[in-house]
């Protein structure tokens, strides 16, 4: 019922139909290697396979090749069609019709329409609790079904027969497209995981699978593990590989004589080591889709409503020395604080369009006289800050140069914490700080991901800056104009563009990973948000 | 004996408690939860996630229930692997741990022995100077650098052995170098002190006189006395192997308990670090019992009860 009106309501005010043509693999003129197994490596154990459960990379890599949610993600963030054929939209955004293929578990059961409100259910409901839950907030009842105030049944998710999935959102999302890919909501087989219980996933003969591997060898606490094959994928005959073997090696230096004697594939390499390799024709260098800051507390004190503070400390530290000469480990300058690569509009990238070249510009004469300004401004001569970071190595050299940096500016004396993560978090959230550095990594290649943290009242907004044109942009981005692409585009692109010229942050540097890969390795797809590794086109050459 | 053995048995289980107790409280010092995704997670959701591990009770009913559980081996859920429960875990990688620790004690121990004896022998002579410094480097060199040359030598440039990972004898053997090498010229030194000493006293001199072949005294007299010091460093030297096996297996990416052990600590991961801590104690009261054992075996004047009657 609820889905005819969806439909009826769309015929009147005109359906948004997004058909995703099914992306073939390309063919190559390279002649395939005999022997399809790559070998891969990871660099923490597999901690479950429970897509309910899923909160690191190593699992949401693994479960993104051995299963399916409704659509996938491709190179560059461009959909592909999952289990879902197709989708459409109602012109309020908020009722998502999937069309499902008939596909197949690895058991041989269909995979239908059930298993997704299953699967969405077991996710949301409390006694799962699932540490990705929360990616669910757009569908309806949400919250009341994750706090067990509602019965799991009431969650905005419907079947309508076996091939077609209906989701009510409380409120529109133009993105969720993205976030139906995310192992929190896949498919789950309810015969499978109520015959396993608590067991379900907790190694590889006690899963069930749908995509285009299966996993094998895994017994819930080893350090290989294998990914075949799926025969009974949708797609099978583009999947060119036969095996993934999984390795773990927790030592960098093992790591590197492993892949030198051709044991394993790929080398992820660290600060040395990219040094060592950074002109290798095997090196390849990817943005992830996270970006350090440096939020300045903006609760009361020196750097509230002290525009020119803000701004000496931006241009006071060299952005292109810090990810050169002291992280050197393939980090990039980072154009503002959404990262490079993450939201495209066609060809057009989100930090490119919302750039602000003061946002992260180095200029030390202009700085220091913006600082004389702040001093003057505030009524002080000079000023002693405290600069908190993490432990880690790259924390602490972050710490240490930004230290060196500001001190040349004009009667400043910084000093510097670092501490483990869970410390810097829960100081950083009660304010007690001067300056922090912050890292964030986003869950969906949405602009909105990193735009959202610095509204006024957001708990991420640790510096609390505020700002109202700010707040009322992200407010439309996601809700009077959150069904317009152009519109919602510009107003998380003016957002961008007020924090880079208010400075209610200074970026520092953006994250990438370096990897080094064995040149007849192809196709194997990145990407920056969530599984990071998607093995079902690649192939081996000779 | 049997009552000396009940004794030790109960000494056992009362230092096993104390050690329980306190890597308890030690570690819900720190700083660690199951939150993978803490930054992204309301505090209802966090409250939530805490309240399935048991973790919102206060402190003092959280250790009854530990305590409780671990008498009936149940040492709690892994933060890391979501629902595994720790002694899954522990059994399922006590293997390879468990083989390369006795691989390791007997490479270690009996060829340091022998090698000790030797150079004890022949003093003051070219094999004394040749096994003095191969312990010295034995002991001057961490087993982690040993590994990595290990690795690069024989792993990468002649191909010889695997550099990693686990599968067979054959993966087993560098790690095992790596790990035998400081008990090995622990041993050998030792021996060899305390081999010199016994062949200069006087019951030695004795033998001889009395026509005793020179390997019937060295075998049935030298030897035999001057191992007793010996045992009494293999607990020690367990101990140096246990603790060496959490950086080996971490290079080697052996599937043990030791490399396990060094990612709990650095995710806080307390029921594993706990579990370990607890099973590192009981094979090192182990050792030491049986060493104890040994010593009456070796030499009739320690024995327990003798048979003085």
């Amino acid at each position: 019922m609820k889905f005819n009106k969806a439909l009826a309501l769309g015929a009147v005010s005109g359906v948004s139909v997004l058909l995703l043509a099914a992306c073939g693999s390309k063919s190559s003129n390279k002649s395939l290697a005999t022997d399809q197994t790559l070998n891969w490596v990871e660099t923490s154990n597999l901690p479950t396979m429970d897509p309910s459960k899923s909160t690191d990379i190593v699992s949401a890599t693994a479960l993104n090749n051995v299963d399916e949610g409704l659509l996938r993600i491709g190179q560059g963030s461009k959909l592909r069609p999952g289990v879902a054929k197709n989708y459409k939209v109602s012109k309020d955004g908020k009722t998502w019709t999937f069309n499902l293929r008939h596909s197949k578990w690895s058991n041989g059961d269909p995979v239908t329409a059930k298993d997704f409100v299953y699967g969405w259910q077991r996710t949301v409901k409390p006694k799962t609790a699932s540490q990705y839950a929360y990616l669910y907030d757009h569908v309806k009842n949400f919250s009341a079904v994750n706090k067990g105030k509602m019965a799991p049944s009431k969650l905005g998710i419907k079947a309508d027969g076996d091939y077609k999935v209906v989701v009510t959102l409380s409120r529109p999302q133009s993105y969720f497209k993205y976030i139906v890919g995310a192992p929190a909501f896949f498919p789950q087989n309810q015969k499978v995981v109520e015959k396993y219980g608590s067991k379900f996933a907790a190694n590889s003969k006690q899963a069930v699978y749908n995509g285009p591997f299966t996993m094998t060898g895994w017994n819930g606490t080893n350090n290989t593990w294998t990914l075949a094959k799926n025969k009974n994928y949708w797609d099978a005959k583009a999947t060119k590989l036969k095996a993934v073997k999984f390795q773990v090696i927790k030592d960098q230096g093992t790591w590197l004589s492993q892949y030198q004697s051709g044991k394993v594939d790929e080398l992820i390499t660290d600060g040395t080591q990219y040094k060592q390799f950074k002109n290798s024709k095997q090196m390849h260098v990817r943005n992830s889709a996270s970006t350090f800051y440096l939020e300045m507390n903006q609760r009361k004190g020196f750097f509230k409503n002290n525009l020119n503070a803000r701004k000496a400390v931006n241009m006071a530290i060299n952005n292109g020395q810090l990810t050169k000469d002291i992280l050197a480990d393939g980090s990039q300058t980072p154009k503002g604080l959404v990262p490079t690569n993450l939201a495209k509009k066609g060809n057009k990238d989100f930090a490119d369009a919302a750039y602000v070249k003061s946002g992260t510009e180095y200029n030390l004469a202009q700085a220091k006289t913006y600082w004389k300004k702040a001093l003057k401004q505030s009524g002080k001569s000079s000023m002693t800050l405290n600069l908190l970071s993490d432990d880690t190595p790259a924390g602490k050299k972050t710490a240490e140069f930004l230290q060196s940096q500001l001190n040349k500016l004009p009667g400043l004396k910084v000093t510097t914490s670092n501490v483990p993560f869970n410390v810097r978090l829960s100081r950083s959230t009660k304010g007690q700080f001067d300056m922090v550095v912050s890292g964030w990594i986003a869950d969906f290649p949405d602009a909105i991901s990193f735009s959202s943290l610095f509204t006024s009242n957001n708990a991420y907004n640790r510096g609390q800056w505020k700002n109202s044109s700010y707040d009322t942009d992200v407010k439309n981005a996601e809700g009077k104009d959150a069904n317009n692409t152009n519109a919602r585009w510009n107003d998380l692109v003016n957002a961008e563009k007020t924090i880079m010229q208010q400075q209610g942050v200074v970026p520092l540097y953006q994250q990438t990973q370096s990897q080094m890969l064995k040149s007849k390795v192809h196709g194997v797809q990145y990407f920056p948000t969530g599984a990071q590794w998607d093995f079902s086109h690649a192939y081996l050459s000779k | 004996m049997a009552k000396y053995l009940l004794k030790r048995i109960f000494y056992l289980l009362l230092t096993l408690f104390i050690v329980i107790t306190v890597t308890f409280f030690l570690m819900k010092l720190l700083p660690g939860t199951p939150l993978q995704n803490q930054q992204k997670l309301s505090p209802a959701q966090q409250h939530l996630i805490l309240k399935q591990y048991g973790l919102t009770k206060p402190v003092w009913q959280q250790y009854l229930i530990y305590v409780g559980g671990v008498f009936q081996g149940n040492f709690g859920t892994s933060f890391q692997f979501s629902d595994q429960p720790v002694s899954y875990l522990i059994s399922s990688r006590i293997g390879p741990s468990l083989l390369l620790g006795i691989q390791a004690m007997i490479l270690g121990v009996i060829p340091g022995i022998l090698v000790g004896a030797l150079g004890a022998i022949k003093k003051n002579t070219w094999v004394d100077t040749t096994t003095t410094i191969v312990s010295i480097l034995g002991i001057s060199i961490p087993s982690f650098v040993l590994a990595v040359l290990l690795q690069y030598f024989v792993g990468l440039k002649l191909h010889l052995l695997p550099i990693a990972d686990w599968g067979g004898f054959a993966y087993t053997v560098l790690p095992t170098i790596a790990l035998a090498a400081s008990p090995f010229a622990d041993t050998a030194r030792f021996t060899r002190t305390e081999m010199v000493d016994v062949l200069n006293s006087d019951y030695i001199e004795l033998a001889t006189a009395k026509g005793l072949s020179k390997w019937g005294v060295i075998y049935h007299h030298a030897l035999r006395n001057s191992l007793i010091p010996v045992v009494t460093i293999i607990g020690p030297l367990a101990v140096n192997i246990m603790t060496g096996s959490m950086v080996i297996e971490n290079i080697f990416s052996i599937p043990g308990i030791g490399e396990q052990f060094v990612k709990s600590i650095l995710t806080n991961d307390y029921p594993t670090i706990m579990a370990v801590t607890i099973v590192y104690s009981v094979m090192l009261m182990v050792v030491l019992l049986i060493t104890d054992i040994v010593y009456g075996i070796i030499d009739p004047r320690i024995r327990i009860s003798g048979k003085s009657n």
